[in-house]
């Protein structure tokens, strides 16, 4: 292990030790201001030193067997952290309305960023599980924090076995895969040995394994109650960290595989499952999201849908579209992880009675003409799920056209189409609601007509930002993704 | 001349109209009158100016610059005749639109004149882009506020209304956008470069095959906006529930927008694939022409009335485009501006009754003539021109499309001449049923005796069409001098594709 390799590993290296700080500082002193903080604080260093890690996005570093940091999982980790960094700030909010002191919750999402950066650098199966089981286990006592709120103890069983059997699933399949190829490692050690039907059986288990974490169409029952059951910051981390981590290593382990362009070991048969994975996640999010009225459920459905969209990136043909692949799986995420960011701020920043599990879309009803920024916000977050242009949605969206377009993957584009097609109808359904004007409908919900109160200062900030930039990137869109181009 | 600054003004003007009408109610169709007035006499002085220096029957490039790198994306704008004629025709309609909505709207004005003006910034771009990914954009961006104007000061069924247009023309551009990212990957194939700017594909060479499949993708998504049946549901419904300036600005130049399209894009990208095409689509044309005059006749609603002969005209211009040929090229376009202006004016028209009775059923409408005998005399004027009086524009437009397409498709034009005689009954049912006979008892007492007649904003949109509709109908070289030679190399052009 020389010193570069641990320069390259700093940002988790960070986080870790910013655990066992954090476990200390507990230990002393327990106020939930002074743990923000500090958790806020560890979150900017590793961001920091992943942001002056000096590798381009092209070449990579192996760290022991385990690990490898290239400037793509970099990326990703940069996502990962600012994500979280929002879901703690939302957190705050939430937290300050109960009487306990809530230092471990910080913990929980600091050891969740701990597995997701492990996920997004691994090169190993082990390393691979090891992120996978920090990452869900982390996440089951966050989904259940909430002991008061109404389906807190049915969201974190549902979400602790079904999780827990995903990863068996995934265990075994890695089991499979080792007992043909003799090697933990990513990259199978012989490409061109013909590895058989019980390998093809291993990776099959495998995909099972990440399409539950994905929620990807026919694994994806429990996302919408657990999504509804969960603290709103803690659906916001499901949707965008637990996501973020698992697509990126899902690509890591696709792109390492070269047999994808080759004819043997059925390298065909695993594209076509993953196409009928992608069209019926479209298809079945989109048309399940259709009749939600509760807000987290319908993020839930779309968010099938997006992931759905997203796996268009693994379908490529040739080893050339793999830097297009990549930049384009990158900026989708970054596209959908600010949209969600915008929504569930949105969400927290209007809510008005304590159990989230209940928003309804209508109680955004003709919050334009109340709060202009905060609506504004939606508005532009909605836009950019749906892409539709200006937004940086519609750029993402062009990229997995023009990735499936030179793949030439027409019943892809044809489900995607329609997907958006069916999305609309939604998306659409809430920007009207937010843009409600009737006052017929005043008296019979009075509760949620309650004036909210006018933002702070640092809120109102926050939302300008993050309006400007879903709309600065998706117009001027070389301005992110020069981050992870190729030099 | 620069398109990107009438563009940029429009959208500051629809700002400060949004912040005048903060600082003190009413203010904000003054602010947009006056800014829209000031824009468009710098885009005529603009181009009088510099018109000795340019040639605007070829494409005339204003402004290329680098937008997307990653993709090789610019922001590309460019003007000919078509551009000039339609652009000025969407400016002179947003006078209007402005006009018309001057008593209507009354909730959220500064918001809707934002939405409008920002609506037209786009429809402007759409006309002027040459880059196809602008265009695309510009495409989406019109889309937006039009929606928000059907969906926030529509009528009764709005949601549904804005919902539905919506739908069917995201859906539709989609497959348009996968055509053109299609063609960028040809380009990429065979120039090793991708590129979205139009000339450089003009200059591809494709094989029929695939442009086949790739002008599908284009023609589906102007059908769906010109509309032609079967993809034209959405039309009557987002007109029925649009304000009276929703529907002008979708009758009058959104629509427009599809044939821009089809002239611009399918036929010269794709000239041999679109011959090829060109007995089906022509069918379309003529079907939609005989369907919309058929539907028009049969409803009670003023505004679905209307909404089905757009439909019907638009079905002319379908045919005559894919005729290739020279006079039906410029009956087309001559159609475009006819139809844009006798359509606003019969949407106006509806709305200046709907703010009398606050009704757009034929039933209840009927002896306005007596209290209203300027308005019954220029709705007269507005409906033979609907069913092509001669001495008004149509007439010309009409004539030139059936007389150019009866040389290639005999059997087809002459169905579609039937469609003439179909617009002059729904003409006239429209003319009898509001302004001839008698009140209807079923309207409510007291807004029998309030029926006036005109007031001089309305005799100012009145005559302001009026005027123009017969201008054109007794010179039609006013428009057509512009199409002279452009046409005839666009069809020279198809012909010689064709031929190879």
């Amino acid at each position: 292990m020389t010193l570069m390799m641990l320069h390259n590993l700093l940002p988790l290296l960070i986080v870790a030790f910013g655990i066992v700080l954090s476990l200390l500082l507990i230990a002393w002193h327990r106020s939930q201001k002074i743990i923000l903080i500090f958790t806020l604080l560890i979150f900017a260093c590793a961001l920091l030193a992943s942001i002056s890690l000096p590798i381009n996005i092209n070449e990579s570093v192996q760290v022991t067997a385990l690990l490898k940091v290239d400037g793509y999982g970099n990326f990703a980790v940069i996502l990962v952290l600012l994500a979280s960094m929002a879901v703690s700030l939302l957190s705050s909010k939430w937290l300050t309305n109960s009487l306990e002191v809530h230092d471990e919750y910080f913990v929980l999402i600091q050891l969740v960023v701990l597995g997701a950066g492990i996920l997004v650098m691994s090169d190993h199966f082990a390393a691979l599980f090891l992120g996978f089981e920090l990452l869900s286990i982390a996440l089951v006592g966050l989904v259940g924090y909430g002991k008061n709120c109404q389906f807190s103890v049915e969201s974190s069983f549902k979400y602790l076995i079904l999780s827990a059997s995903a990863s068996s699933f995934m265990l075994l399949g890695i089991a499979f895969i080792y007992s043909q190829t003799g090697s933990l490692s990513f990259a199978p050690a012989n490409i061109d040995s013909d590895y058989g039907l019980f390998y093809q059986a291993g990776m099959l288990l495998f995909l099972v394994g990440i399409a539950f974490k994905l929620s990807l169409a026919p694994f994806h029952f429990w996302t919408p109650d657990v999504y509804q059951g969960s603290p709103v910051p803690i659906t916001l981390l499901l949707a965008s960290v637990s996501k973020v981590a698992m697509f990126i290593v899902l690509m890591k382990y696709w792109f390492s595989q070269s047999y994808i362009f080759s004819e043997h070991n059925g390298g065909e048969k695993m594209l076509l499952i993953i196409s009928l994975l992608a069209i019926t996640s479209m298809l079945v999010g989109n048309a399940l999201a259709l009749k939600q009225q509760n807000i987290k459920r319908l993020l839930a459905y779309s968010s099938i849908a997006h992931i759905g969209y997203l796996l268009i990136v693994l379908l490529i043909v040739s080893p050339q579209s793999i830097e297009l692949a990549w930049q384009g799986a990158l900026f989708y995420l970054s596209a959908y992880v600010l949209a969600t960011i915008s929504i569930f701020t949105a969400l927290v920043l209007t809510q008005a009675k304590n159990d989230s599990a209940m928003m309804q879309i209508k109680d955004w009803q003709g919050l334009f003409w109340q709060h202009r920024s905060l609506a504004l916000l939606i508005i532009v977050a909605v836009l950019s799920l749906a892409g539709i242009p200006l937004t940086m949605g519609f750029i993402g969206k062009f990229y997995l056209l023009n990735i499936a377009v030179q793949a030439q993957q027409w019943w892809l584009i044809g489900a995607l189409i329609i997907g958006s097609g069916i999305g609309l109808f939604y998306y659409l359904n809430i920007i009207f609601i937010v843009f409600h004007t009737g006052q017929e409908t005043n008296s019979n919900s009075k509760e949620h007509i309650l004036p909210l109160p006018a933002l702070k200062f640092m809120q109102k900030l926050t939302v300008i930002t993050l309006i400007f930039l879903g709309v600065f990137w998706g117009v001027l869109p070389d301005t992110l993704s020069e981050l992870f181009a190729v030099k | 001349m620069s398109i990107t600054f009438v563009m940029c003004s429009l959208l500051i003007a629809g700002g400060l109209a949004w912040f005048a009408e903060g600082v003190k109610a009413n203010s904000a169709r003054y602010v947009a009158l006056l800014l829209v007035l000031i824009i468009s006499v710098y885009f005529v002085f603009a181009l009088i100016m510099t018109n000795s220096s340019a040639d605007y029957n070829q494409l005339h490039l204003l402004v290329r610059v680098a937008w997307i790198n990653r993709f090789n994306i610019e922001y590309a704008l460019a003007i000919d005749y078509l551009s000039i004629v339609l652009v000025s025709l969407t400016l002179f309609l947003s006078l209007i639109c402005i006009l018309v909505s001057w008593h209507e709207i009354k909730e959220k004005v500064g918001f809707y004149y934002f939405n409008l003006l920002a609506s037209i910034a786009g429809i402007i771009g759409v006309f002027t882009a040459v880059d196809m990914f602008l265009f695309f954009f510009f495409w989406e961006v019109m889309l937006l506020p039009m929606t928000a104007l059907i969906a926030i000061w529509g009528h009764e069924n709005k949601h549904f209304a804005a919902i539905k247009f919506f739908i069917f023309t995201q859906v539709s551009s989609l497959l348009m956008l996968v055509a053109i990212i299609a063609m960028a990957a040809v380009h990429f194939k065979q120039t090793g470069q991708l590129s979205f700017f139009y000339q450089d594909w003009l200059a591809l060479d494709l094989p029929l095959s695939l442009a086949q499949y790739l002008m599908l993708g284009f023609f589906i998504a102007f059908a769906v906006k010109l509309p032609s049946v079967p993809v034209h549901s959405w039309l009557p419904d987002a007109h029925t529930q649009a304000p009276t300036a929703g529907s002008v600005l979708l009758a009058g130049v959104l629509l427009k927008t599809g044939a821009y399209g089809l002239i611009r894009f399918v036929l010269q990208l794709f000239p041999e694939a679109s011959l090829n095409f060109a007995p089906f689509a022509a069918t379309l044309g003529v079907v939609s022409i005989l369907y919309g005059a058929k539907m028009a006749f049969a409803q009670q609603d003023l505004k679905r009335l209307v909404a089905y002969s757009s439909i019907s005209h638009m079905g002319f211009v379908m045919l005559a485009l894919f005729s290739f040929n020279a006079i039906a090229y410029q009956g087309a376009i001559l159609t475009l501006v006819a139809h844009g202006l006798s359509s606003a004016a019969l949407f106006s028209l509806a709305g200046m009754i709907y703010s009398r009775i606050h009704s757009r059923n034929l039933m209840n409408m009927g002896g306005f003539w007596q209290n209203a005998p300027r308005m019954g005399g220029f709705a007269l004027v507005f409906a033979a021109a609907a069913f092509g009086l001669p001495g008004l524009a149509n007439f010309v437009a009409e004539f030139l499309s059936l007389v150019g397409a009866y040389q290639v498709y005999p059997l087809l034009t002459i169905f579609a001449a039937l469609g003439l005689i179909g617009s002059a009954i729904y003409g006239m049912v429209l003319f009898q049923n509001s302004f001839q006979g008698r009140f209807q008892a079923s309207l409510p007492a007291p807004e029998k005796s309030l029926f006036k007649d005109l007031s001089t904003r309305e005799l100012l949109v009145c005559s302001a069409l009026v005027s123009l509709l017969v201008v054109i109908g007794f010179y039609p070289n006013l428009v057509l001098t512009f199409f002279q030679t452009a046409d005839i190399a666009l069809v020279n052009h198809n012909l010689a594709g064709a031929v190879q």
